[in-house]
Protein backbone atom coordinates (compact mmCIF):
# COMPACT_ATOMS: atom_id res chain seq x y z
CA UNK A 1 0.00 0.00 0.00
CA UNK A 2 1.61 3.49 -1.37
CA UNK A 3 1.03 6.77 0.39
CA UNK A 4 -0.58 9.52 -1.79
CA UNK A 5 0.31 12.85 -1.35
CA UNK A 6 -2.95 13.96 -2.20
CA UNK A 7 -3.59 15.16 1.44
CA UNK A 8 -0.42 16.78 1.58
CA UNK A 9 -1.21 18.92 -1.23
CA UNK A 10 -4.79 19.83 0.11
CA UNK A 11 -2.86 20.99 2.94
CA UNK A 12 -0.23 22.48 0.91
CA UNK A 13 -2.39 24.84 -1.32
CA UNK A 14 -4.28 26.68 0.96
CA UNK A 15 -0.79 27.20 3.21
CA UNK A 16 0.37 28.78 0.05
CA UNK A 17 -2.36 30.59 -0.81
CA UNK A 18 -1.90 32.28 2.40
CA UNK A 19 2.01 32.92 1.99
CA UNK A 20 1.58 34.23 -1.10
CA UNK A 21 -1.11 36.80 0.00
CA UNK A 22 0.57 37.62 3.02
CA UNK A 23 3.67 38.20 0.93
CA UNK A 24 2.29 40.58 -1.90
CA UNK A 25 0.87 42.46 1.51
CA UNK A 26 3.75 42.99 2.94
CA UNK A 27 5.80 44.13 -0.13
CA UNK A 28 2.55 47.04 -0.95
CA UNK A 29 2.31 47.60 2.40
CA UNK A 30 5.86 48.79 2.60
CA UNK A 31 6.49 50.59 -0.64
CA UNK A 32 2.78 52.44 0.98
CA UNK A 33 4.64 53.10 3.93
CA UNK A 34 7.53 54.67 2.19
CA UNK A 35 5.53 56.79 -0.22
CA UNK A 36 2.71 57.72 2.29
CA UNK A 37 4.60 58.03 5.25
CA UNK A 38 8.12 60.09 4.41
CA UNK A 39 8.87 60.86 7.96
CA UNK A 40 11.88 59.20 7.94
CA UNK A 41 13.37 60.80 5.31
CA UNK A 42 12.26 64.36 4.38
CA UNK A 43 12.55 66.30 1.74
CA UNK A 44 14.28 69.59 2.90
CA UNK A 45 13.98 73.25 1.54
CA UNK A 46 17.20 73.37 0.17
CA UNK A 47 18.92 70.19 -0.72
CA UNK A 48 21.69 70.62 1.86
CA UNK A 49 24.41 67.33 1.57
CA UNK A 50 26.12 65.96 4.33
CA UNK A 51 27.86 63.60 2.03
CA UNK A 52 30.03 66.89 0.78
CA UNK A 53 30.22 68.48 3.74
CA UNK A 54 30.79 66.34 6.48
CA UNK A 55 32.02 63.23 4.72
CA UNK A 56 34.00 64.83 1.70
CA UNK A 57 35.41 67.58 3.18
CA UNK A 58 35.70 66.12 6.33
CA UNK A 59 33.92 69.22 8.59
CA UNK A 60 33.48 67.76 12.05
CA UNK A 61 29.64 67.88 12.92
CA UNK A 62 30.26 70.09 16.12
CA UNK A 63 31.55 72.96 13.90
CA UNK A 64 27.91 74.10 12.69
CA UNK A 65 25.79 71.87 15.21
CA UNK A 66 27.86 73.55 17.66
CA UNK A 67 25.38 73.91 20.45
CA UNK A 68 25.16 70.38 21.24
CA UNK A 69 28.23 71.14 23.39
CA UNK A 70 27.17 73.41 25.82
CA UNK A 71 23.25 72.93 25.31
CA UNK A 72 20.67 70.08 26.04
CA UNK A 73 19.51 70.91 22.57
CA UNK A 74 21.74 70.66 19.44
CA UNK A 75 20.30 72.95 17.17
CA UNK A 76 20.73 73.84 13.38
CA UNK A 77 23.24 76.32 11.98
CA UNK A 78 22.01 79.77 11.72
CA UNK A 79 22.64 80.64 7.99
CA UNK A 80 24.61 83.27 9.27
CA UNK A 81 26.85 80.49 9.82
CA UNK A 82 26.66 78.93 6.53
CA UNK A 83 27.38 82.24 4.93
CA UNK A 84 30.92 82.17 7.23
CA UNK A 85 32.35 80.12 4.73
CA UNK A 86 29.80 80.37 1.34
CA UNK A 87 30.58 83.82 1.04
CA UNK A 88 33.54 82.82 -0.62
CA UNK A 89 33.29 78.91 -1.09
CA UNK A 90 30.75 77.75 -3.96
CA UNK A 91 29.31 81.30 -3.98
CA UNK A 92 28.04 80.18 -8.36
CA UNK A 93 25.48 77.05 -6.90
CA UNK A 94 22.15 77.77 -7.27
CA UNK A 95 21.72 75.95 -3.97
CA UNK A 96 24.13 78.53 -2.27
CA UNK A 97 22.40 81.56 -4.11
CA UNK A 98 19.66 80.13 -2.04
CA UNK A 99 21.20 80.18 0.68
CA UNK A 100 22.12 83.77 -0.10
CA UNK A 101 18.52 85.17 -0.91
CA UNK A 102 17.42 83.62 2.97
CA UNK A 103 20.54 85.72 4.32
CA UNK A 104 19.65 89.01 2.32
CA UNK A 105 16.29 88.56 3.05
CA UNK A 106 17.81 87.68 6.62
CA UNK A 107 14.79 84.96 6.97
CA UNK A 108 15.99 81.45 8.81
CA UNK A 109 15.54 78.63 6.47
CA UNK A 110 12.70 76.12 7.46
CA UNK A 111 15.08 73.03 7.78
CA UNK A 112 12.43 69.81 9.15
CA UNK A 113 13.77 68.23 12.10
CA UNK A 114 14.61 64.48 10.87
CA UNK A 115 15.88 63.20 14.73
CA UNK A 116 12.71 64.49 17.13
CA UNK A 117 12.39 62.74 20.33
CA UNK A 118 8.88 63.32 22.29
CA UNK A 119 8.39 65.80 24.43
CA UNK A 120 8.42 64.21 27.81
CA UNK A 121 12.28 62.69 27.27
CA UNK A 122 14.50 64.54 28.76
CA UNK A 123 17.78 64.26 26.11
CA UNK A 124 20.94 67.36 27.60
CA UNK A 125 22.77 66.89 23.88
CA UNK A 126 25.82 68.16 26.39
CA UNK A 127 25.83 65.70 28.88
CA UNK A 128 26.19 63.16 26.06
CA UNK A 129 28.77 64.78 23.88
CA UNK A 130 31.10 65.39 27.25
CA UNK A 131 30.75 61.38 27.91
CA UNK A 132 32.28 60.95 24.60
CA UNK A 133 29.21 59.51 22.49
CA UNK A 134 30.12 59.52 18.60
CA UNK A 135 27.42 61.54 17.35
CA UNK A 136 26.47 58.32 14.77
CA UNK A 137 25.85 56.18 17.72
CA UNK A 138 22.10 57.30 17.57
CA UNK A 139 22.21 59.25 14.07
CA UNK A 140 23.67 57.02 12.16
CA UNK A 141 26.15 57.23 9.31
CA UNK A 142 24.92 61.15 8.44
CA UNK A 143 27.83 61.44 6.42
CA UNK A 144 27.03 58.73 3.88
CA UNK A 145 23.55 60.67 3.40
CA UNK A 146 23.21 63.06 0.87
CA UNK A 147 19.61 63.30 2.58
CA UNK A 148 19.71 62.66 5.94
CA UNK A 149 17.37 59.27 6.78
CA UNK A 150 16.31 58.77 10.80
CA UNK A 151 18.21 55.17 10.95
CA UNK A 152 18.19 54.13 14.51
CA UNK A 153 14.67 53.66 16.31
CA UNK A 154 15.98 56.24 19.38
CA UNK A 155 13.44 54.81 21.73
CA UNK A 156 13.42 53.60 25.32
CA UNK A 157 15.44 50.23 24.79
CA UNK A 158 18.09 52.16 23.48
CA UNK A 159 18.64 54.32 25.72
CA UNK A 160 18.69 51.91 28.52
CA UNK A 161 20.65 49.96 27.08
CA UNK A 162 23.62 52.42 26.17
CA UNK A 163 23.15 53.47 29.60
CA UNK A 164 23.19 49.83 31.28
CA UNK A 165 26.12 49.69 28.97
CA UNK A 166 28.02 52.81 30.31
CA UNK A 167 27.17 51.90 33.27
CA UNK A 168 25.81 55.55 33.82
CA UNK A 169 25.01 56.60 37.65
CA UNK A 170 21.35 55.65 38.57
CA UNK A 171 21.03 55.48 34.44
CA UNK A 172 18.02 53.23 34.21
CA UNK A 173 15.83 55.32 37.28
CA UNK A 174 12.74 57.03 35.01
CA UNK A 175 13.46 60.36 36.02
CA UNK A 176 16.90 60.02 34.18
CA UNK A 177 15.12 60.38 30.89
CA UNK A 178 11.45 60.98 31.96
CA UNK A 179 10.06 64.66 32.77
CA UNK B 1 0.38 32.75 68.59
CA UNK B 2 4.05 32.38 68.47
CA UNK B 3 4.45 33.37 64.60
CA UNK B 4 2.64 36.97 65.53
CA UNK B 5 5.16 37.44 68.34
CA UNK B 6 7.40 36.76 66.68
CA UNK B 7 6.43 39.60 63.70
CA UNK B 8 5.80 42.11 65.92
CA UNK B 9 9.15 41.41 67.87
CA UNK B 10 10.87 42.33 64.74
CA UNK B 11 8.31 44.55 63.22
CA UNK B 12 11.08 47.10 63.04
CA UNK B 13 13.43 44.79 61.31
CA UNK B 14 10.58 44.79 58.10
CA UNK B 15 10.43 48.31 57.79
CA UNK B 16 14.11 48.45 57.77
CA UNK B 17 14.50 51.72 59.18
CA UNK B 18 17.99 51.95 57.53
CA UNK B 19 16.77 51.88 53.66
CA UNK B 20 17.10 55.23 53.15
CA UNK B 21 20.79 55.95 53.53
CA UNK B 22 21.82 54.06 51.18
CA UNK B 23 20.36 56.49 48.68
CA UNK B 24 22.47 59.44 47.16
CA UNK B 25 20.61 62.50 48.21
CA UNK B 26 17.47 63.04 50.33
CA UNK B 27 15.56 66.05 48.91
CA UNK B 28 13.53 68.06 51.87
CA UNK B 29 11.80 70.88 52.17
CA UNK B 30 11.00 72.77 55.39
CA UNK B 31 7.90 74.92 55.67
CA UNK B 32 7.97 77.77 58.66
CA UNK B 33 4.23 78.22 59.32
CA UNK B 34 5.23 81.39 61.89
CA UNK B 35 7.09 82.91 58.69
CA UNK B 36 4.36 82.19 56.01
CA UNK B 37 1.59 84.63 55.48
CA UNK B 38 -0.37 82.74 53.13
CA UNK B 39 -0.17 85.11 50.14
CA UNK B 40 -0.15 82.19 47.47
CA UNK B 41 2.46 82.96 45.69
CA UNK B 42 4.36 79.49 46.14
CA UNK B 43 1.25 78.72 44.09
CA UNK B 44 1.52 80.90 41.15
CA UNK B 45 4.82 79.92 40.81
CA UNK B 46 4.23 76.41 40.95
CA UNK B 47 1.44 76.74 38.10
CA UNK B 48 3.69 78.60 35.83
CA UNK B 49 7.11 76.06 36.19
CA UNK B 50 4.82 73.04 36.18
CA UNK B 51 2.62 73.88 33.03
CA UNK B 52 -0.22 73.29 35.23
CA UNK B 53 -3.57 73.92 33.64
CA UNK B 54 -6.48 76.36 34.36
CA UNK B 55 -9.10 73.67 34.12
CA UNK B 56 -12.34 76.02 34.48
CA UNK B 57 -15.33 76.90 36.61
CA UNK B 58 -17.24 73.83 35.60
CA UNK B 59 -14.60 71.44 36.25
CA UNK B 60 -13.47 73.12 40.00
CA UNK B 61 -17.28 72.87 40.53
CA UNK B 62 -17.22 69.02 39.47
CA UNK B 63 -14.22 68.77 42.22
CA UNK B 64 -11.69 68.30 39.09
CA UNK B 65 -9.46 71.23 40.05
CA UNK B 66 -5.42 71.47 39.45
CA UNK B 67 -2.99 72.79 41.59
CA UNK B 68 -0.03 70.88 42.27
CA UNK B 69 0.54 73.46 45.96
CA UNK B 70 -2.52 74.59 47.50
CA UNK B 71 -2.74 76.88 50.88
CA UNK B 72 -5.33 75.52 53.41
CA UNK B 73 -6.69 77.63 56.12
CA UNK B 74 -7.53 77.33 59.19
CA UNK B 75 -9.69 79.73 60.88
CA UNK B 76 -9.64 79.57 64.67
CA UNK B 77 -11.90 81.14 67.64
CA UNK B 78 -15.03 82.87 67.09
CA UNK B 79 -15.70 86.33 65.21
CA UNK B 80 -14.61 89.31 66.22
CA UNK B 81 -11.60 87.09 67.71
CA UNK B 82 -10.52 85.04 65.12
CA UNK B 83 -7.27 83.87 64.01
CA UNK B 84 -5.62 82.56 60.31
CA UNK B 85 -3.81 79.86 60.22
CA UNK B 86 -2.12 78.74 56.44
CA UNK B 87 -0.59 75.66 56.07
CA UNK B 88 0.55 74.97 52.40
CA UNK B 89 0.14 71.48 51.44
CA UNK B 90 1.88 69.59 48.69
CA UNK B 91 3.27 66.15 48.23
CA UNK B 92 4.86 65.05 50.99
CA UNK B 93 7.39 62.77 49.23
CA UNK B 94 6.80 59.96 51.98
CA UNK B 95 9.34 57.39 52.62
CA UNK B 96 6.40 55.06 53.11
CA UNK B 97 4.21 56.26 50.77
CA UNK B 98 0.59 54.60 50.53
CA UNK B 99 0.60 56.00 47.47
CA UNK B 100 3.64 53.90 45.57
CA UNK B 101 2.06 50.17 47.29
CA UNK B 102 -0.92 50.90 45.59
CA UNK B 103 -0.21 51.36 41.84
CA UNK B 104 -0.61 48.42 39.93
CA UNK B 105 1.91 49.73 36.99
CA UNK B 106 4.72 51.12 39.05
CA UNK B 107 3.92 54.49 37.45
CA UNK B 108 4.55 56.38 40.98
CA UNK B 109 7.84 54.66 42.90
CA UNK B 110 10.45 56.30 45.41
CA UNK B 111 13.53 56.86 43.18
CA UNK B 112 17.20 57.21 44.92
CA UNK B 113 17.04 60.57 45.78
CA UNK B 114 14.41 59.82 48.11
CA UNK B 115 11.89 61.70 45.56
CA UNK B 116 7.96 60.33 44.97
CA UNK B 117 8.39 59.80 41.32
CA UNK B 118 5.47 60.09 39.11
CA UNK B 119 5.91 58.72 35.24
CA UNK B 120 3.53 60.05 33.12
CA UNK B 121 4.06 57.92 30.57
CA UNK B 122 3.13 54.76 32.14
CA UNK B 123 -0.13 55.90 34.29
CA UNK B 124 -3.07 53.95 33.29
CA UNK B 125 -5.27 56.72 35.83
CA UNK B 126 -6.37 53.44 38.32
CA UNK B 127 -6.17 56.83 40.72
CA UNK B 128 -6.06 54.09 43.18
CA UNK B 129 -2.65 56.52 44.34
CA UNK B 130 -5.13 59.62 44.75
CA UNK B 131 -7.63 57.48 47.21
CA UNK B 132 -4.99 56.63 49.28
CA UNK B 133 -2.84 59.49 49.51
CA UNK B 134 -4.04 60.50 52.91
CA UNK B 135 -2.59 64.47 51.88
CA UNK B 136 -5.01 64.79 48.95
CA UNK B 137 -2.35 66.07 47.24
CA UNK B 138 -2.32 64.15 43.92
CA UNK B 139 -4.59 65.48 40.46
CA UNK B 140 -6.28 63.87 37.60
CA UNK B 141 -6.33 65.15 34.47
CA UNK B 142 -9.93 64.38 33.50
CA UNK B 143 -9.55 66.49 30.55
CA UNK B 144 -6.77 66.98 27.59
CA UNK B 145 -6.57 70.93 28.50
CA UNK B 146 -5.23 73.51 25.82
CA UNK B 147 -3.47 77.05 25.97
CA UNK B 148 -4.97 79.96 23.84
CA UNK B 149 -2.46 82.02 21.97
CA UNK B 150 -0.53 83.34 23.45
CA UNK B 151 -0.10 81.40 26.96
CA UNK B 152 0.84 78.43 24.94
CA UNK B 153 4.28 80.41 24.23
CA UNK B 154 4.79 80.28 28.07
CA UNK B 155 4.79 76.53 28.59
CA UNK B 156 7.78 75.56 30.36
CA UNK B 157 9.63 73.14 27.82
CA UNK B 158 11.27 71.09 30.73
CA UNK B 159 8.02 69.79 32.43
CA UNK B 160 5.98 67.68 30.04
CA UNK B 161 2.35 68.57 29.39
CA UNK B 162 0.57 66.23 30.78
CA UNK B 163 -2.64 64.21 29.26
CA UNK B 164 -6.23 63.19 29.90
CA UNK B 165 -6.49 60.01 32.06
CA UNK B 166 -2.92 60.42 34.05
CA UNK B 167 -2.08 61.29 37.98
CA UNK B 168 0.32 64.24 38.22
CA UNK B 169 1.83 65.87 41.52
CA UNK B 170 4.39 68.05 42.81
CA UNK B 171 7.71 66.73 41.36
CA UNK B 172 9.85 69.03 44.04
CA UNK B 173 10.69 70.38 40.33
CA UNK B 174 12.77 67.43 39.04
CA UNK B 175 13.72 69.68 36.21
CA UNK B 176 15.74 71.78 38.15
CA UNK B 177 17.58 69.17 40.17
CA UNK B 178 18.09 67.60 37.06
CA UNK B 179 19.57 71.37 35.80
CA UNK B 180 21.56 71.31 38.83
CA UNK B 181 23.29 67.96 38.80
CA UNK B 182 24.02 68.34 35.07
CA UNK B 183 25.89 71.29 36.18
CA UNK B 184 27.37 69.68 39.30
CA UNK B 185 28.80 66.86 36.79
CA UNK B 186 29.52 69.58 34.22
CA UNK B 187 32.01 70.96 36.96
CA UNK B 188 33.58 67.94 37.67
CA UNK B 189 31.76 67.62 40.88
CA UNK B 190 30.35 64.53 42.51
CA UNK B 191 27.22 66.18 44.30
CA UNK B 192 25.07 69.44 43.99
CA UNK B 193 25.83 71.72 46.59
CA UNK B 194 23.69 73.32 49.07
CA UNK B 195 21.81 76.23 47.59
CA UNK B 196 22.05 75.13 44.21
CA UNK B 197 18.35 73.57 43.55
CA UNK B 198 15.33 75.91 44.45
CA UNK B 199 12.23 74.48 43.53
CA UNK B 200 10.02 77.33 42.47
CA UNK B 201 7.70 78.00 45.63
CA UNK B 202 10.93 78.01 47.14
CA UNK B 203 12.55 80.71 45.01
CA UNK B 204 9.01 82.79 45.13
CA UNK B 205 8.19 82.68 49.15
CA UNK B 206 8.65 86.47 49.99
CA UNK B 207 9.14 85.46 53.46
CA UNK B 208 11.39 82.41 53.29
CA UNK B 209 9.42 80.54 54.63
CA UNK B 210 10.23 77.39 52.62
CA UNK B 211 13.56 76.10 52.63
CA UNK B 212 14.50 73.36 49.99
CA UNK B 213 17.93 70.97 50.30
CA UNK B 214 19.56 67.72 51.25
CA UNK B 215 19.40 65.91 54.34
CA UNK B 216 22.12 63.88 53.66
CA UNK B 217 23.99 66.79 54.10
CA UNK B 218 24.66 67.78 58.09
CA UNK B 219 25.84 71.58 56.93
CA UNK B 220 22.61 72.14 54.77
CA UNK B 221 19.83 75.06 55.41
CA UNK B 222 17.92 72.62 55.23
CA UNK B 223 19.26 70.18 58.14
CA UNK B 224 20.06 73.18 60.17
CA UNK B 225 15.99 73.96 60.48
CA UNK B 226 15.39 69.97 61.13
CA UNK B 227 17.07 70.52 64.44
CA UNK B 228 14.24 72.94 65.31
CA UNK B 229 12.26 72.23 68.32
CA UNK B 230 8.82 73.27 66.81
CA UNK B 231 10.23 70.35 63.74
CA UNK B 232 6.63 68.13 63.11
CA UNK B 233 5.27 66.23 59.89
CA UNK B 234 1.65 66.44 59.06
CA UNK B 235 -0.50 63.14 59.99
CA UNK B 236 2.42 61.88 61.97
CA UNK B 237 0.44 59.44 63.44
CA UNK B 238 -0.19 57.22 59.86
CA UNK B 239 4.04 56.81 59.96
CA UNK B 240 4.19 57.73 56.02
CA UNK B 241 7.72 59.62 57.14
CA UNK B 242 7.33 62.55 55.05
CA UNK B 243 10.41 64.51 53.43
CA UNK B 244 7.93 67.66 54.60
CA UNK B 245 8.79 68.77 57.79
CA UNK B 246 6.84 71.64 59.19
CA UNK B 247 7.85 74.35 61.76
CA UNK B 248 5.04 74.75 64.35
CA UNK B 249 3.52 78.69 64.21
CA UNK B 250 4.17 80.55 67.11
CA UNK B 251 1.39 82.47 69.36
CA UNK B 252 2.93 85.45 70.60
CA UNK B 253 -0.38 85.74 73.21
CA UNK B 254 -0.53 81.81 73.92
CA UNK B 255 2.63 81.62 76.36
Amino acid sequence: MGVSIVPTLKVLKPVGMIVGVGFVGLLVGYFANAAFFPGTTPVQPIEFSHTIHAGDYEIPCLYCHTEARRSPSAGVPSVNKCMGCHAIVATDSPLVREVARHYENAEPIPWIKVHDLPDFVHFPHNRHVAAGLECQECHGPVETMDRVTRMAPNEMGQCLTCHRDMEVEHGIDCLTCHK
Amino acid sequence: MSLIDDFLARWHEYRRPGYYEEFDYHWTMTVDLDRCTGCEACVTACQAENNTPIVGEDAIARGRHMQWMRVERYWEGEYPDVKLRAIPMFCQHCDAAPCETVCPVSATYHNQDGLNAQIYNRCIGTRSCAVYCPYEVRYFNYNNHHWDEPLDQQLNPDVSVREKGVMEKCTFCIQRIRQAKDAAKDDGRRRVQDGEVQPACVQTCPTEALVFGDRKDPDSAVSLMLGNERAYTVLEELNTDPSVVYLKKVDADAA
